[in-house]
C-alpha cells in the first residue's frame, strides 16, 4: 500500500456538490474539506447538524462521489473495493434486514468480508457476546430495540476484524449505560491498536474519548489538533470578579492586558491570561477595587465548539 | 474472480431467503396454485377441448404470475436498498456496486424461477389428474418462460438501480407490453409510407426485447413440433440481452450518489 503508514485516512481538499432537483443550482456542501487520521488514535469529527459530517463519512466509504479533492483510506482511493477488508463502518441510525437474525446477519457480513469458514462461528459468537446481545442472538431484527440495532451496527462493523472503524453518531439513540458500553468498546479498541473515527456532536464523550478533533462548520474545517492543545490554551485564563474598581485603573487594565471585560456598574469580571493575574490584582487593590473572586477559566469543547459555529454565522474564515 | 463471484452468490442466497421469508409471496403463489386449478372447472363447463382449456389457462397463469412477482419484487430490488439505507454497511465491505447488483439480480431471478418450479408441479399434478397430454413440447414452453423472466428481472434490476419503484413499475410494464408487440413493429416499419413513423417503428423492434420469441405456448398445448432452434435461439438471445441490460444498469449504478 501506498501513502504514509502513519496516517491512516487522509482527506485532501475534498469538494462536494448536490443538485437537489433538476433544472436547481447545485449547491455546495463541502468546500475543500482537509484533514488526516492517525494509525492507533480515536479521532473526533464534530460539528452541528448539516456542517457535512455524514457527507464527508459518505464520501470515505464511498457511497458518494467527491466533485474534486482526494480521499484515502490505507493509502488506497476510496472508490476502491477490495481494501474495505480492513475497514469497518457504522452508519448512523443503521438499518439491517429486519427478516435476519442477529447471528444470521453477522454471519452474512462476516462472509462478505470474506472471513475464513474456520473462525466465523467463534468471531460471531465473540462479538454478540461483546455487545451484549448474546441472549437475543437468534431473534428476528425486526423484534429489536433502537439500542439493540446500534449494537447490531458494532458488531457487524468488527466482524472482520477491521483495521480503521468509522463510526457515524455512535451513541445516537442510546441510553446512558449503552453510551458508556459504547465508549469502552471504542477504548478497547484503541488498546487493540485500531484506528476510530467517530462522527458526533456529543462532545463530552469526544473530550472523554477522542485523541485528535477536528471541528467542521458549514462544510468547512473549523478547529484540528489534538485535545489536549484545545484545553491547555484555556487552562491560561483567568476570571477575576471586581467590585469599585475605578474608570482610570480599568482604562490602564485594558491598556496594559489582554483582558476581556464583562458587567457593568459596580461589579466588573475580567478574564485574563494566568501570567497576568497578580500584576493586574496588584493595580486592582492599589485603585481601592475589592476582589469578589478569583477562579481559573476552563473552557470546554464546548465552548470550542459554539465559539466555531459562530464565527461562522458571523462569516469568520478557517482557523 | 472466485471472490467475486462468491460475493455475488451470498449476496443472491440473502435475496432469495428474504423472499422466502416474505409471507406476500406465498400469498401470490397461492393463488396463481389456485388459478392452475380452478382451469379443471372452467374446462368442464365446455364440451370440447377441456384439455387444451388447462394447459393454456395453466400455461398462462404461470406465465403472468411469475412476470408479476419478478415486476413486484424487482422494482424495489435495488431502490429498498437504497431508501432503507441497508446499502451502506454492505458496500462498506469489500463489495463492489456491480457485485451488488448482479447478486440481487442472480437472488431475484431464483427467487421467481423457484416460484415457476412450484406452479409448474402444480400445473403437472393438475393435468395429470385430469388425464391430459404432458410432453417435452410443455417442458420447452416452461423453460423459455424461464428464460423470458430472466430478461423481465433485468430489466427490473436495470430501472430499479436508477428511479422509484412507481416509474420502475411503469417502466417494465411498458416494455413488457411493447416487447410482445415488438413483432407488430416490424410488421407496421415494413407497411408504414411515412418515413418518420417506419424509422420509429425499426428502432423500436431494435430496441425492444422480442418477447414473443418465449412463447411457445400454442405448440406446447396443440402437440405441434418444436425444433431446438426455437429453444435454444431465444435462449442465447435471453441471456444476451440480459447482460446487456446488467451491463447497463451496472454502469449507471456505478455513477450514483447514495445519499
Amino acid at each position: 500500500m501506498a501513502g504514509d503508514a502513519r496516517e491512516v485516512v487522509q482527506v485532501d481538499s475534498v469538494v462536494k456538490d448536490f443538485r437537489p432537483g433538476f433544472g436547481l443550482r447545485t449547491k455546495r456542501v463541502l468546500h475543500g474539506v482537509s484533514f488526516s487520521v492517525r494509525e492507533g488514535e480515536i479521532f473526533g469529527f464534530v460539528g452541528p447538524n448539516g456542517a457535512g459530517k455524514t457527507t464527508t463519512l459518505k464520501v470515505l466509504m464511498g457511497l458518494i462521489k467527491a466533485t474534486s479533492g482526494r480521499a484515502t483510506i490505507l493509502g488506497c482511493d476510496v472508490a476502491q473495493t477490495e481494501f474495505r477488508r480492513h475497514i469497518g463502518f457504522l452508519p448512523e441510525n443503521p438499518y439491517f434486514y429486519s427478516f435476519l437474525t442477529a447471528r444470521e446477519i453477522l454471519n452474512f457480513y462476516a462472509k462478505l468480508s470474506g472471513v475464513p469458514s474456520a473462525g466465523r462461528r467463534d468471531r460471531v459468537d465473540t462479538l454478540l457476546n461483546w455487545v451484549g446481545l448474546e441472549h437475543a442472538a437468534d431473534a428476528r431484527l425486526r423484534t429489536y430495540s433502537k439500542g439493540m440495532l446500534q449494537r447490531v451496527g458494532v458488531a457487524q462493523a468488527l466482524v472482520h476484524n477491521p483495521r480503521v472503524i468509522f463510526l457515524d453518531e455512535p451513541m445516537s439513540g442510546l441510553d446512558p449505560l449503552g453510551r458508556k458500553e459504547i465508549r469502552d468498546v471504542v477504548l478497547r479498541l484503541k488498546r487493540e491498536g485500531k484506528t476510530v473515527f467517530m462522527n458526533t456532536h456529543i462532545l463530552s464523550d469526544v473530550e472523554m474519548i477522542c485523541d485528535r478533533v477536528a471541528i467542521i462548520v458549514d462544510g468547512v474545517i473549523r478547529y484540528q489538533g489534538r485535545i489536549e492543545d484545545f484545553l491547555i490554551e484555556d487552562e491560561l485564563w483567568s476570571d477575576v470578579v471586581l467590585s469599585g474598581l475605578s474608570v482610570e485603573a480599568t482604562t490602564h487594565i485594558e491598556e496594559a492586558f489582554d483582558a476581556r471585560f464583562h458587567g457593568v456598574g459596580e461589579r466588573i469580571e475580567i478574564r485574563i491570561r494566568d501570567k497576568d493575574v497578580s500584576a493586574v490584582l496588584q493595580i486592582a487593590l492599589a485603585a481601592g477595587a475589592e476582589v469578589i473572586s478569583l477562579s481559573q477559566h476552563r473552557v470546554s469543547l464546548e465552548t470550542i465548539f459554539i465559539d466555531a459555529v459562530e464565527r461562522s454565522e458571523g462569516g469568520g474564515g478557517e482557523s | 474472480m472466485k471472490t467475486s463471484v462468491t460475493r455475488i452468490w451470498i449476496i443472491a442466497v440473502n435475496t432469495v431467503r428474504e423472499a422466502i421469508r416474505n409471507k406476500l409471496l406465498y400469498t401470490l403463489l397461492f393463488f396463481s396454485v389456485a388459478i392452475i386449478g380452478t382451469a379443471v372447472l372452467i374446462a368442464s363447463l365446455s364440451y370440447v377441448e377441456g384439455e387444451r382449456i388447462i394447459q393454456d389457462i395453466g400455461l398462462a397463469a404461470i406465465r403472468l404470475f411469475s412476470v408479476g412477482i419478478a415486476i413486484f419484487v424487482g422494482i424495489g430490488l435495488i431502490h429498498g436498498e437504497v431508501d432503507r439505507r441497508t446499502i451502506y454497511t454492505i458496500l462498506s465491505k469489500p463489495v463492489s456496486r456491480a457485485e451488488f447488483l448482479l447478486g440481487k439480480f442472480l437472488g431475484l431471478l431464483l427467487t421467481v424461477w423457484l416460484q415457476v418450479i412450484l406452479m409448474t408441479v402444480a400445473f403437472v399434478i393438475v393435468t395429470s389428474a385430469t388425464g391430459s397430454r404432458i410432453d417435452s413440447g410443455h417442458a420447452a414452453a416452461l423453460f423459455l418462460t424461464a428464460m423470458e423472466l430472466m430478461v423481465i428481472v433485468a430489466l427490473a434490476t436495470l430501472f430499479s438501480a436508477f428511479t422509484t419503484p412507481l416509474l420502475a413499475a411503469l417502466f417494465t410494464l411498458g416494455v413488457y407490453t411493447l416487447g410482445h408487440l415488438s413483432r407488430d413493429m416490424l410488421a407496421l416499419a415494413r407497411q408504414a409510407e411515412v418515413e418518420g413513423v417506419k424509422v420509429a417503428a425499426t428502432w423500436l423492434y431494435r430496441l425492444l426485447p422480442d418477447l414473443e420469441s418465449f412463447n411457445l405456448t400454442i405448440q406446447a398445448v396443440h402437440g405441434l413440433t418444436i425444433s431446438p432452434a426455437e429453444i435454444w435461439l431465444p435462449m442465447l438471445y435471453a441471456v444476451g440481452y440480459a447482460i446487456a441490460l446488467l451491463f447497463v444498469a451496472s454502469f449507471i449504478f456505478q455513477r450514483r450518489d447514495l445519499k
